[in-house]
């Protein structure tokens, strides 16, 4: 197995510092937040430039062109709800260091996210949801399988479609979260990449919480098979965590450092 | 349905190492496949062969050792001929009298015949020290700096002496360093971090990962080159992806097998016959688990290994 897959969740226009420099053009503050995930040991970095009705496509050409020229191509992952912005974006993306993102399909109204990758030769995450939150796991599993049917009927290797649980909130869904893990291990049985915004768990607790519930998260969710996670890399505790867990199933070689490297 | 062969080349490689300069120069790693694998995809650089000189000169070696260096009075002189040897693609100059626990030789003394086999040769050179880390310390620094602008591998960098001997050889001098340790996976890619960290190029760096003779613990040496091989070329992982180099010789003639007189072991047959068998037999062995050079010192084992590697690219 490959190493866990660290997807950088930190340029999102959802930041209004962000935001700002998107609408501006000021690349100063986007490349400060690459530069600090991907020092942190993030390997791709998502961006989410928002709905972006304008002006969608050039802005996400500008930003693909912006993060792969300053940081040797970094691999990235596209999120906006404008698809021809995504396109646009895979129109100028180098792929020399992997190949780009389509965040995100579901299994209802963004389906057609899944044909996009598949025409463009791009990885998907794909949300097994529907029309609001799956009841159980046998609900999951079927919007999972009718994802990944559309996805192979469209020549795309099953690597390619990367499956999201969808990590619900512990404060109002507590009694769901063995669930999600237990969906999870469902997905690694059936040797299917998995990722997911994981500190979605850890909505609305204290501050100085999150970190940690996020680290047991992660630690619970690498043992089901979780192979990807899009997270802030650059919580300390996590991305120590997510290191560990690579050491301890066997994704990558031990050495003392292996917490700088 | 069609059988359809999937290969088994990585996307990941090892990196390519040079040593010496000029037309001999010598080209290590490179390949994207296993040991030998060249049906999954070539192999551009063969595995290479060095042969092993001592500042000790020959008094305590075989026979057939001795034979092959008949006339040769100085270190100068052995080198010529090692470098001239049937199979041989470089030389290894090994400065055991250095050691304090033996004649320890001064410094100054081995630095002039790291400086006569510099001048004698054209085949690239490797340095290797006496193998007390503090002796070595100051040695293969000292002979990094004789050795300036003819790109030696300088063997080697332990965990207790890396400091000194990788800023040497890898920073101040230009030469390539080589990382040793024993037969520990972990400690081995340790050791490159480390000495990657002090900003040695990854691809300034040769790896010896440790050895034994054959049948002395030589399960772990296998599955600790596997090992360095499965991680460098599957798990991509850069802090292994260095060639590794094995001094064979060492561990080889110096068992059992190969050190009984043929009086005091009547049925073991021909002493150096037993020699030969153990430093080919493990440089075979070595060689098919991922080694990218062996150091040997006898000419039938030279002329053997080299045969062998080219039957099998």
């Amino acid at each position: 197995m490959g190493k866990f897959v660290v997807i950088g969740e930190r340029l999102s226009a959802t930041a209004p510092s962000v935001n700002k420099a998107f609408t501006e053009r000021d690349p100063e503050p986007i490349l400060k937040r690459a530069k600090q995930q991907l020092d942190a040991g993030s390997t791709y970095l998502d961006v989410n430039i928002g709905p972006a009705e304008n002006d969608g496509p050039e802005l996400m050409k500008w930003a693909v062109q912006l993060l792969q020229s300053e940081f040797d191509n970094v691999p990235l992952a596209l999120d906006t709800a404008n698809k021809a912005a995504i396109e646009a974006g895979i129109s100028v993306y180098n792929r020399s260091k992997g190949k780009p993102i389509v965040n995100s399909a579901d299994a209802a109204g963004r389906i057609d996210y899944i044909d996009l990758a598949a025409a463009n030769d791009a990885i998907v995450i794909a949300l097994c949801n529907g029309e609001g939150i799956a009841a159980n796991n046998d609900e999951r599993m079927m919007y999972c399988q009718t994802m990944l049917e559309r996805g192979m009927e469209l020549g795309m290797e099953a690597e390619d479609l990367w499956f999201d649980p969808l990590f619900l909130v512990i404060k109002g869904m507590q009694d769901k979260q063995m669930q999600i893990l237990e969906f999870i291990k469902m997905l690694s049985d059936m040797e299917l990449n998995s990722t997911g915004g994981l500190s979605n768990n850890s909505n609305g607790m204290p501050k100085h919480i999150r970190p940690i519930m996020d680290s047991a998260m992660v630690a619970m969710a690498m043992a089901n098979g979780l192979t990807s996670a899009i997270v802030n890399p650059n919580d300390l505790r996590l991305m120590e965590t997510i290191k560990s867990c690579d050491i301890i199933k066997n994704n990558n070689l031990y050495a003392d450092s292996y917490l700088e490297i | 349905m069609p059988f359809n062969g999937k290969s088994g080349k990585f996307n990941a490689s090892i990196n390519t190492v040079e040593i010496g300069c000029g037309e001999k120069a010598i080209k290590i790693g490179g390949e994207n496949v296993l040991p030998f694998y060249t049906f999954d995809a070539a192999i551009e650089n063969a595995p290479k062969v060095g042969v092993m000189i001592s500042d000790l000169g020959l008094d305590n070696e075989p026979a057939g050792v001795k034979a092959y260096y008949e006339g040769c009075t100085t270190i100068a002189e052995v080198a010529k001929k090692a470098a001239e040897m049937p199979g041989a693609d470089f030389v290894c100059l090994k400065l055991e009298g250095a050691d304090p626990n033996g004649e320890n030789k001064s410094v100054e003394e081995c630095i002039e015949a790291v400086k006569a086999v510099v001048d004698a040769i054209d085949v690239p050179l490797v340095i290797a020290g006496c193998k007390h880390v503090e002796k070595d310390n100051e040695l293969l620094n000292k002979a990094a700096e004789a050795a300036q602008g003819k790109n030696v591998l300088i063997l080697a960098a332990k965990e207790e002496n890396y400091k000194g001997v990788a800023a040497a050889a890898g920073l101040a001098y230009g030469q390539k360093v080589g990382a040793e340790s024993a037969v520990d996976i972990n400690l081995a890619k340790q050791l490159n971090v480390l000495i990657s960290k002090m900003g040695v190029a990854q691809n300034n760096i040769v790896m010896n990962v440790g050895s034994a003779a054959v049948g002395y613990g030589f399960e772990y040496v296998v599955s600790t080159m596997d090992r360095t091989k499965a991680a460098a070329l599957g798990q991509g992982d850069k802090d292994v992806q260095m060639p590794i180099i094995t001094p064979v010789a060492d561990d080889a003639w110096n068992v059992k097998e190969a050190m009984a007189s043929e009086a005091d072991m009547p049925a073991w047959g021909s002493q150096e016959a037993r020699g030969i068998g153990m430093e080919v037999s493990t440089a075979a062995s070595v060689l098919a688990s991922g080694s990218n050079a062996v150091i040997l010192k006898h000419p039938t084992s030279v002329a053997t290994i080299s045969k062998m590697i080219k039957d099998l690219m």
